[in-house]
């Protein structure tokens, strides 16, 4: 697969590409955002090292990514492909995925800015348009990882990785999106919603966008029926001195300092 | 018997065995394997398979309700249990497999002699993980289970000391969770992600974690909040496999 993409040429295969409802309804949202994500998308392209969440803590002290030079790796719901960067400037032979034009138009941008190239490609991580077993390693933080219904990428992402290969991917936590209000304000202590049952979310003030939590043990039984072995959960605190973030409804440092905002799964995948 | 804490853990269950046998007799002493909090049974859940045959190893086992129950089914168990007092409870209960005493931080067992390690909210809870899953790790034989029931990380972090209880709020940090001491005993819980990295670096695959909603019409001896239960997971039941 890799080789048949190094021309960093865009893949075609739109066409044969199936969205579900909640895709479409993203797509549309993820088209409202597109520009406020195009603002921000030259810092992420331009950051030295690859760093995870919204907390920015490097992968060097985390350690969710694999090796990844040589290797060929997906990046399932890419944005404006920061990561895929990142991924790419780290030697790997990088495939970004996304499902909204606008977004990949904005990572389209950057590569011409950044002089870096490598194949983007226009699907949902749901039903990505490549042959089975065709990378070492799929990505997804904050992309298909939220954006998409976990009963569907990823086994989909099990698909599309060798026997052996690595699955990492970054989520708000069970404990955030329980605690997480439903106007604009961050998250305080309360637990706001159940944790049995909890699976997709919707922010009616806010747009039509939806998205989707699963709880731990829910999480764990869906790696393993996908064929992955569950390797390691990383919940993130956010560091000592961190900032506030710019968005209203993120958690405070305060709040990430005593419960995890975030966390990264990684899986190998079987066989 | 190793640390100090144990030291700690087995005065408090020698001074506690009989009133909480007492207590909880009827609720814990049900004809058929049942789990935890709310006695969910082991039919429903299936936690362990089939035991008949096997080697099986209780942690924590009290009054042995637990190994008494997978012994009539054909497990070959050993009871352990770091109180003299509770052994004694399960002699009384007439249990005819050997009871082992110490503390499970440093297993009176040969490598790779058990099919099967379990715990229901006992050695998992009063010892610390970091030390015992290690020695279990080591005492199960390839391809065996280890299987546990723990107070779930999300009730110890919603405990509320001024209403002695669960509360729908975050009250205390989750980062850091490990070793809880209060007057009485000494106490341990991990954050979930530090529970599947023990589980790797001990060689283990993690199997499942099943966070058991206990029913409408549940009850229990053990004065937890119900409702609580309902909406959020009080209980982890861990699986994990030495491959």
């Amino acid at each position: 697969m890799g080789a048949a993409l190094a021309d960093g040429a865009d893949l075609e295969g739109a066409e044969a590409v199936t969205l579900s409802d909640h895709a479409r309804r993203n797509r549309r949202a993820w088209t409202e955002f597109a520009s406020g994500y195009a603002e921000r998308a030259p810092r992420g392209w331009a950051r030295d090292e690859i760093t995870w969440g919204v907390w920015g803590v490097p992968d060097s002290e985390l350690r969710a990514l694999p090796d990844v030079a040589g290797k060929d790796v997906i990046e399932l719901g890419c944005g404006t492909a920061y990561q895929a960067a990142g991924l790419t400037r780290l030697g790997a032979r990088v495939v970004g995925v996304d499902v909204t034009p606008a977004q990949l138009e904005t990572a389209r941008a950057m590569q011409a800015q950044f002089g870096l190239e490598f194949p983007l490609l226009e699907a949902s991580a749901e039903d990505v348009p490549l042959p089975d077993a065709s990378f070492d390693v799929a990505v997804s933080e904050y992309g298909a990882s939220i954006w998409c219904d976990p009963y569907r990428w990823i086994p989909e992402a099990a698909r599309l990785l060798r026997p052996g290969g690595d699955l990492v991917f970054l989520v708000n936590s069970p404990l955030s999106m329980l605690c997480a209000a439903y106007d604009e304000s961050p998250p305080g202590p309360k637990l706001l919603r159940d944790y049995f049952g909890m699976f997709s979310f919707e922010w009616p003030e806010e747009d039509e966008a939806i998205e989707f939590h699963l709880g731990h043990g829910d999480m764990i039984r869906l790696l393993r029926a996908s064929g992955f072995e569950v390797e390691d959960l990383v919940e993130i605190q956010a560091p000592e001195g961190a900032q506030p973030l710019v968005h209203p409804a993120m958690p405070s440092p305060e709040w990430a300092r005593r419960w995890p905002s975030e966390e990264i799964w990684r899986a190998r995948k079987l066989g | 018997m190793s640390s100090s804490d144990a030291e700690r853990n087995r005065a408090f269950w020698d001074q506690r065995a009989d009133d909480y046998q007492a207590a909880h007799r009827e609720h814990i002493g049900r004809p058929e394997p049942r789990w935890g909090i709310w006695q969910l049974p082991e039919r429903e859940l299936g936690v362990l398979g089939d035991v008949a045959g096997k080697d099986v190893l209780e942690l924590g086992c009290g009054a042995a309700q637990w190994s008494i129950l997978l012994a009539a089914a054909g497990a070959r168990c050993v009871g352990f249990d770091n109180s003299e007092r509770q052994l004694e409870h399960a002699r009384l209960a007439g249990a005819e497999f050997p009871l082992v005493h110490g503390s499970a931080e440093s297993l009176p067992f040969a490598d790779e002699s058990f099919d099967l390690v379990f715990c229901d909210h006992g050695a998992m809870t009063f010892a610390d993980p970091l030390v015992v899953v290690p020695e279990v790790a080591r005492v199960l034989r390839r391809g065996g289970l280890f299987a546990f029931s723990i107070t779930s990380s999300f009730a110890w972090i919603c405990w509320d000391d001024a209403v002695d209880g669960v509360v729908p709020a975050l009250q205390s940090d989750y980062f850091g969770l490990h070793r809880h001491e209060d007057a009485d005993a000494v106490t341990f819980q991990l954050p979930v992600g530090e529970w599947i990295r023990l589980f790797r670096r001990c060689g283990l695959v993690v199997e499942d974690l099943i966070e058991p909603r206990p029913p409408e019409d549940a009850v229990t001896t053990y004065g937890y909040d119900l409702g609580w239960a309902r909406r959020w997971p009080m209980e982890q039941i861990w699986k994990a496999r030495k491959p």
